[in-house]
């Protein structure tokens, strides 16, 4: 028994529907509809391996700033993005914080950091015109 | 420095405004002022906390945020002066700036140059004429995008979502992500607006079902919304009878275009484009008034950040070159068309003398098309679409090839091979 898997590749806009046959093994036996070779290295990437970056804010303890913005510092298995947001659901932080301060070290253990993508109270302050 | 010594002006603080005026600086103009009337630089940056930012120009994967905050360092390190909370409600033929701010109340000024960098805001609900009661959880996706990723408050539980532009799938994933259920996403047209990156990681990741050539008929609800009537649409994009189907929701989000703000541009006498709502420019971005130059959003509505920053770097050099010069620059002599398929082209008119890069919109998608501009140059293109903009360089060499005293240069984007 072959299994089909669709996948659109976005490698270009032509957005192709690719067919992966993968047979009982779990082998990949072919590919269908893809128009160029980019759309194999993509199936199997997202047959294999399909991640993500996640990016979402968490609550500060500032009142200015309600929310610093974060992301992962490397993708993520798309299928732990939502159990991931019930991790971040739960943190707060407190300024200052720069961009690039890890949040949570080494999320659900795959190794991926959740790093600040904003800085907390640095933000550019109004020196008024000094003409 | 004096307002009186000004020598570029730039009128917005978004990825455009930056870019400008960091460019103009270091093309050689001395005094450079940024103007923003919100109380930070950056611009919409702040709010995109999502990543796809700056793969092409920092080939990096970057967050909304951290692409601002590059251009924010380089903004202070090369020293152009920003003006905050200061709103420019005025601006003349002859390059007079009216502003205010809380400080000095009214200020008014005439740089040597100026750079139009206003950005564009979202198609409203009365843009679109869906009748039904005036229930609050209407708004666009911007807004939302405000509401979750700044202020921290998620709008709605049940959401649909009009339009399937990049900010409306963006959200869909956001919202979906914060415990929202996304009903619908829905799209008049047969195709989807925004990216195809989007359409995958946004709505297939999280089976966020997406209604193509549907759109919303009808609102219910008296204080907030209840529901949604959705219809398939005609080839002329009219409902179709028979065949509404009504959704639960509590907040309906507007995803459908952007317009380039350009009451500014209007007010100082600059002729538009009909087709982009931007400002006719020449190829250094010159506007049809001498002196005042547009770049980013503010000129065609981009879909990606860097196209802005590059776009609006060049008419930052401009600026900076006009300003030290003191000369007015002639407009281009050549006028760019849009022929077969093409939406419209930016910049709309190039002297040939120089290096040129044509950027330009497709009305319908298309595969294996060739554009062919006038009868110099031809490129093979895969697959072009509506909502992916399209880069054609033109170098100095090959506009060469032009016969003296051409007037006109007409692009095409054809279906290869038959036809
Ligand atoms: S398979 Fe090739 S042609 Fe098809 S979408 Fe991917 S990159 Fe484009």
């Amino acid at each position: 028994m072959a299994l089909e898997n669709m996948f659109i590749c976005i490698g270009c806009p032509l957005g192709c529907e690719v067919t992966l046959t993968i047979n009982n093994k779990g082998d990949v036996v072919g590919f269908a509809n893809n128009k160029c070779k980019e759309g194999e290295k993509y199936v199997l990437e997202e047959y294999r391996n399909p991640v993500r970056t996640l990016t979402a804010t968490v609550l500060t303890q500032s009142s200015s700033q309600p929310l610093l913005a974060v992301r992962t510092n490397k993708p993520i298995l798309k299928t732990i993005l939502v159990q991931s947001m019930t991790i971040l659901a739960r943190t707060r932080v407190k300024a200052p914080v720069k961009m690039g301060d890890v949040i949570v070290p080494n999320l659900l253990d795959t190794g991926a950091d959740v790093v600040a993508s904003s800085n907390l109270s640095s933000w550019t302050k109004n020196e008024g015109v000094v003409f | 420095m004096k307002l009186q010594d000004v020598d570029v002006a730039v009128i917005g603080a978004g990825p455009a405004g930056m870019a400008a005026a960091i460019k103009a600086k270091e093309a050689g103009a001395e005094n450079v002022v940024i103007m923003e009337r919100a109380e930070e630089l950056g611009g919409l940056l702040h709010q995109c906390v999502h990543n796809g930012f700056g793969l092409l120009y920092f080939n990096q994967d970057l967050t909304g945020p951290e692409y601002g905050h590059r251009f924010i360092e380089k903004v202070m390190d090369t020293g152009v002066k920003p003006l905050l909370e200061t709103m420019v409600v005025r601006l003349t033929e002859d390059r007079q700036i009216g502003a205010v701010n809380i400080r000095e109340g009214y200020i008014t000024f005439k740089p040597k140059s100026i750079v139009l960098a206003m950005g564009c805001r979202e198609r409203s609900r009365g843009a679109l004429n869906i009748p039904g009661t005036r229930p609050a959880g209407v708004l666009t996706a911007g807004t939302a995008q405000r509401y979750v990723n700044v202020e921290g408050f998620v709008p709605g539980k049940k959401i649909v979502i009009l339009g399937s532009g990049d900010i409306g799938m963006i959200m869909a994933r956001r919202l979906t992500l914060e415990g929202a259920h996304v009903e619908a996403v829905v799209e008049i047209l047969p195709y989807i607006g925004g990216l195809i990156r989007n359409e995958v990681q946004c709505l297939h990741d999280f089976e966020i079902p997406l209604f193509l050539e549907h759109t919303v008929t009808r609102i219910h609800g008296e204080e907030r919304v209840r529901a949604v009537t959705i219809a398939k649409v005609d080839g002329r994009r009219n409902p179709i009878a028979g065949t509404e189907r009504t959704i639960a929701c509590d907040t309906l989000l507007l995803s459908v275009g952007l317009i380039p703000e350009n009451e500014l541009s209007v007010m100082a006498g600059i002729r538009l484009d009909p087709v982009t709502g931007g400002a006719l420019v020449d190829e250094m971005r010159q506007t049809t008034v001498s002196g005042v130059f547009a770049g980013g959003n503010v000129l065609h509505v981009h879909d990606l950040v860097d196209n802005v920053s590059w776009e609006s770097e060049l008419a930052g050099e401009s600026a900076a070159k006009f300003a030290l010069e003191e000369k007015p620059q002639k407009q281009g002599e050549i006028s760019i068309k849009a022929g077969t398929n093409i939406r419209y082209i930016v910049p709309q008119t190039i002297s040939g003398q120089r290096d040129v890069t044509l950027y330009m919109r497709v009305t319908e998608p298309e595969e294996m098309v060739r554009i062919k501009v006038g009868d110099i140059m031809t490129k093979g293109i895969r697959a072009v679409k509506p909502s992916e903009m399209l880069k054609i360089e033109l170098p100095a060499e090959t506009l060469k090839k032009l016969k003296d005293g051409t007037k006109e240069i007409i692009v095409d984007c054809e279906k290869r091979g038959g036809k």
